[in-house]
């Protein structure tokens, strides 16, 4: 391949040439996809990669013809030879389903609420093809039963309403191979799933290509997820493709300044090192009348002045180590395995020093302590009068204790009694069951407003999402001022040194606190958030799933920050996340739940290295690793079924009924797991321990 | 969910209705009694009669005022419960002939701009909503804007106008401007196209200031639908974006439209007043406003009744839409 082409590439199914898409606005002109190129084989698998706004949904939407009316399209895709550009809805929609099947990225709103899912394969089939009524029925049990629904005939009479998101993404993956298309696009397919979840799809999705030996596109910002599935990836940048490459030679042989910032970005759950993360600075480009040059030119840290002359092509890399590496950079051919002139891209931060870690983990105090806390929810019948029909065992019998100076990790997938865990810890209010210890006091022997107020102030949140957590109509400065007053702070000076301070404190210009959260990028406000939960000066930091609503390369500077005050503030971390290779790279020690318990607790590393109980095991094995030929090699526990709903108080291991030990015990075994709770029990000398009998 | 479920239910709503239709009738009874007084009408008689002679006369119909008001409650609820009879106005009209000839006049004007008025403005709004923004969209939105606004006095006015002059321009009398029927007619076929040329300019009238609402409704609540991810599913499976919306995207949004259709019958039948004026039809509406200036108790309440049935038939109809546009609404 030389220079941009014009012909699409021998035996190519489908080939994009010079795509450009953009959307009218109030700001002016948004230029959302500016000039993109790729062929794509029969069979094959292409991952497009890129963070939020880099144009890689919009080219799928482009190709599926689904874009508002209202964009202007330009440029050409061919399928089977065939120019879709062009075409109206009417011979569009001849070609989707049949020729082209999607996926989407949320499937709780994929599927028609008042059709059962039965009938909405149907309706796929019946578009395309002369069927039966009781054929196409047949044939749409057929295919739920393919992509893994028990009881397939008597499911597909149920609405969507009645399935799990993991359910319900299996359905619009029968939905869009009902047909056999030649090409399934898959956007974000996983990104809405629980990890164990979707290790299950994208084994689907493998099934369904090669049921019906469709190519697929694979739209994902997910590294790991692209090293597992790819045969070539597609890097895409402020609306352009900046690299492209076999799989292998990516991950192994980046070129392009930003792939390499990326996959530096990323957080390995397979790898114990503890160094800090590389973040790229700065924000991606409004795509608003872009300035000439690389777009990438601001944020690269190996930009020279000729790159602000003009955007550099796509371009066969000189020297490449395989066919097809091509990359839209001017240096790309004296970038060698992540180097430049000997030294790396990115020079890697310090890590900071630890010194509480010196300190043995025992003669640390405990700044939060759980014994036996227990939460349960009744579930309640009948229209007026309510009456207990059973109760949810949110949380059951949860030890656990966090030392000065050290990060817990609570992880598990949703529904496994995290966020009750936390709540219960933010209530200040006696649980129902077991005590909470917070720095040292029993919140059971908590008298008056003032010793809450003392307490709360060592105990302090960061939420998900820093967009709602944050009060749009307060400037910054009030933001951070409330908690102060909230503690009795009246001085005003004293509060504006603190913001000041604080601002500092999380990287942010302190002379912005007059700004609004919305004049603030989704990293930054997430950096506020950050600062108002220290405002206070609390020992107790609970963060709830802090970087997840982050893109990769703004995700790692947060993390960092976490890990540079962690060590300067002697803070306590209580960590939520469902991003085991963040928790593992954050954390010093790790609790996992499954439905209301721990089964296992220890130190990060150990759990994460050696894990023993089998639901631990499981569930690291599920998360991708960006790395293609770990991927390859790697041995995968999918687990079977779906998380249970903890009604049943009854004794014996929650997880029986999907573990893969339980099946390879005999029958004296198995009726010690049904009939006997298994304790957390560790094997003495260290930190770690499991519930399990057989671990 | 099977057909025998639904009869159940529908029949366990029926009965709740019933008895809400005959807690109203009887508070309505009584509140009639104290605010309305027939002695009033014959003040005026000349020459004067004397309150014994008022009260004589009344007392044939069961309003005399020296009857204590539970003897006559018990005499008016036993009449109709054993003789559905509504008892007389205190000039001695049956309420039963009155409501059984107005019943289907207000039927005849109600229905039709009822249905023609629902259809237009659920197709109107499927129309405009794929155009979102476009001439169409906006073109109609400005007249069911417009028309939304416009006094019924006006409307039925210039139907009246345009109908003369249309009338004017042909050379004969196509279109009547007043009445229900003409008086000479026989024949079925005969009878049913007089009927119909009746029919047509007050039911043009009243579908023109009732469909706007009906379009603004479903319209707003289609564009909520039309960008969702399932319609967006639909088209990826190969609909056309026109079907997508009619399979996909209509049907949920239908649901708080057919609600708001079926409640709105009651005050329909009712609240035609000053059409059946202009147009000079005797029907429900202008029974309504007659029977509360003429101080008949007994007229007065029967409208009630008649209104509390037609809010039950509404509720019920709005339950049936419900259960059929939304399977997943379980009976129990």
């Amino acid at each position: 391949m030389t220079g941009p082409q014009t012909q699409p590439q021998p035996g190519s199914l489908l080939s994009v040439r010079n795509l450009a898409v953009s959307f009218p606005s109030e700001a002016g002109r948004v230029d959302a996809v500016r000039g993109v190129d790729f062929d794509l084989f029969p069979g094959r698998t292409l991952a497009i990669v890129g963070e939020s706004g880099s144009g890689k949904s919009v080219t799928a939407m482009a190709v599926m013809g689904l874009l508002p009316e209202y964009a202007s399209v330009t440029g050409s895709i061919t399928l089977n030879s065939r120019e879709l550009l062009g075409l109206d809805d009417r011979q569009m929609s001849q070609i989707r389903g049949r020729n082209l099947g999607m996926i989407f990225q949320d499937p709780l709103s994929s599927l028609t609420p008042i059709f059962s899912v039965g009938q909405q394969i149907v309706e796929a089939l019946e578009i395309h093809q002369n069927l039966d009524r009781d054929v196409a029925w047949k044939r749409a049990v057929e295919l739920l039963d393919l992509v893994g629904i028990p009881k397939a005939a008597e499911r597909a009479r149920s609405f969507p309403h009645e399935f799990s998101g993991g359910m319900r993404q299996r359905v619009v993956i029968a939905i869009a191979m009902a047909n056999d298309p030649q090409i399934i696009i898959a956007d974000e397919p996983t990104t809405a799933l629980d990890v164990t979840v979707q290790a299950q799809i994208l084994d689907v999705l493998r099934l369904s290509q090669t049921e019906t030996g469709a190519a697929l596109i694979m739209i994902t910002h997910d590294l790991g997820v692209v090293a597992g599935i790819a045969d070539e990836v597609l890097v895409m940048y402020a609306g352009r493709p900046v690299e492209r490459a076999p799989v292998d030679e990516l991950f192994a042989r980046p070129r392009m300044p930003y792939t390499i910032g990326l996959l530096g970005a990323v957080p390995r759950v397979d790898i114990a090192e503890r160094r800090p993360l590389v973040p790229i600075r700065g924000n991606p480009p409004l795509l608003v009348d872009l300035p000439p040059g690389c777009p990438f030119q601001p944020r690269c840290p190996v930009s020279v002045p000729e790159c602000g002359d003009r955007e550099p092509d796509l371009a066969v890399v000189a020297g490449a180590a395989v066919d097809g590496h091509s990359a839209a950079c001017i240096r790309a051919h004296e970038i060698r395995d992540g180097q430049i002139d000997g030294r790396p891209v990115y020079p890697v931060p310090l890590a900071p020093d630890v010194p509480a870690a010196r300190v043995p983990r025992q003669q640390r105090p405990a700044v939060l302590e759980l014994t036996g806390l227990s939460k349960t929810f009744p579930l309640l019948k009948g229209a007026i009068l309510k009456r207990r029909v059973g109760s949810v065992y949110a949380v059951s019998d949860v030890d656990l204790d966090i030392r000065e100076s050290e990060t817990l990790g609570l992880v598990g997938e949703s529904g496994c009694g995290k966020t009750s865990t936390l709540l219960e810890i933010m209530n200040l209010r006696p649980p129902q069951h077991g005590s909470i210890r917070i720095a040292g006091v029993d919140i059971g022997e908590l008298r008056g407003r003032d010793a809450e107020r003392q307490l709360r102030r060592k105990l302090q949140m960061v939420f998900q999402d820093p967009m709602g957590a944050l009060d749009p109509r307060m400037t910054v400065f009030d933001i951070l001022a409330e908690p102060l007053q909230a503690v009795g702070e009246a001085d005003r000076t004293a509060i504006a040194a603190r913001v000041d301070e604080l601002m500092d404190l999380v990287g942010l210009n302190p002379e912005h606190s007059d700004r609004f959260p919305i004049a603030f990028s989704g990293g930054q406000r997430q950096r506020i958030a950050i600062a108002r939960a220290l405002a206070t000066n609390p020992s107790l930091v609970v963060l709830d799933e802090p970087v997840s609503a982050l893109d990769v390369s703004i995700q790692a500077g947060v993390i960092n920050l976490l890990n540079e005050l962690k060590v300067k503030l002697g803070l306590s971390y209580l960590f939520v996340a469902h991003d085991l290779s963040v928790v593992r790279h954050i954390s010093d020690r790790v609790a996992v739940m499954y439905l209301g318990r721990i089964v296992e607790i220890g130190a990060v590393d150990q759990v994460f290295g050696a894990p023993q109980h089998p639901y631990t095991h499981a569930l690291l094995s599920a998360i991708p690793v960006p790395d293609p030929v770990v991927e390859r090699t790697r041995e995968r526990i999918v687990l079977h079924g779906e998380l249970p709903s903890p009604t049943d108080s009854a004794p014996g291991c929650r997880f029986a009924s999907r573990c893969p030990l339980y099946l390879t015990l005999d029958v004296t075994q198995q009726t010690r797991c049904t009939s006997e709770t298994p304790e957390l029990t560790g094997r003495g000398d260290t930190d770690q321990r499991n519930a399990c009998h057989f671990r | 969910m099977s057909a025998a479920l639904v009869l159940r239910y529908l029949l366990r709503k029926s009965l709740g209705w019933l008895l809400m239709i005959v807690v109203a009738t009887n508070l309505t009874y009584f509140i009639a009694n104290f605010f309305l007084d027939p002695r009033a009408n014959y003040l005026q008689l000349r020459p004067p009669r004397t309150p014994e002679q008022i009260s004589r006369s009344l007392a044939q119909y069961n309003l005399s005022r020296d009857t204590p008001l539970l003897d006559r409650w018990w005499h008016w609820i036993s009449g109709i419960v054993l003789h559905w009879n509504w008892g007389y106005s205190p000039v001695g009209e049956s309420v039963n002939s009155q409501i059984s000839f107005r019943i289907g006049v207000s039927a005849q004007l109600v229905m039709g701009s009822l249905i023609l008025s629902t259809l237009i403005g659920i197709s109107l709004a499927v129309y405009t909503a794929a155009r979102q923004y476009r001439f169409a969209d906006r073109f109609s939105q400005g007249v069911s804007i417009v028309t939304l606004n416009t006094p019924v006095v006006v409307a039925s006015l210039a139907v009246v106008l345009l109908a003369i002059a249309f009338n004017q321009s042909v050379g004969s009398t196509v279109l009547f401007v007043a009445g229900a029927q003409s008086p000479t007619v026989s024949g079925f076929w005969p009878l049913l196209l007089d009927r119909v040329r009746h029919l047509i300019l007050p039911t043009v009238s009243l579908t023109v200031i009732s469909y706007a609402g009906t379009h603004l409704l479903q319209r707003s609540l289609l564009l909520d639908n039309i960008n969702s991810d399932y319609v967006r599913l639909a088209r990826a499976k190969g609909l056309t974006r026109q079907h997508a919306i009619r399979r996909h995207a209509l049907r949920t949004s239908l649901i708080p439209v057919a609600i708001t259709v079926a409640f709105a019958i009651p005050a329909l039948f009712t609240g035609a007043v000053i059409t059946e004026t202009i147009f000079a039809w005797q029907g429900m509406g202008q029974y309504f406003i007659q029977t509360i200036g003429k101080n008949d108790i007994h007229g007065a309440v029967a409208v009630a009744a008649f209104g509390a049935l037609m809010t039950a038939i509404g509720a019920i109809l709005a339950d049936i839409a419900v259960v059929a546009l939304d399977p997943r609404v379980r009976v129990s």
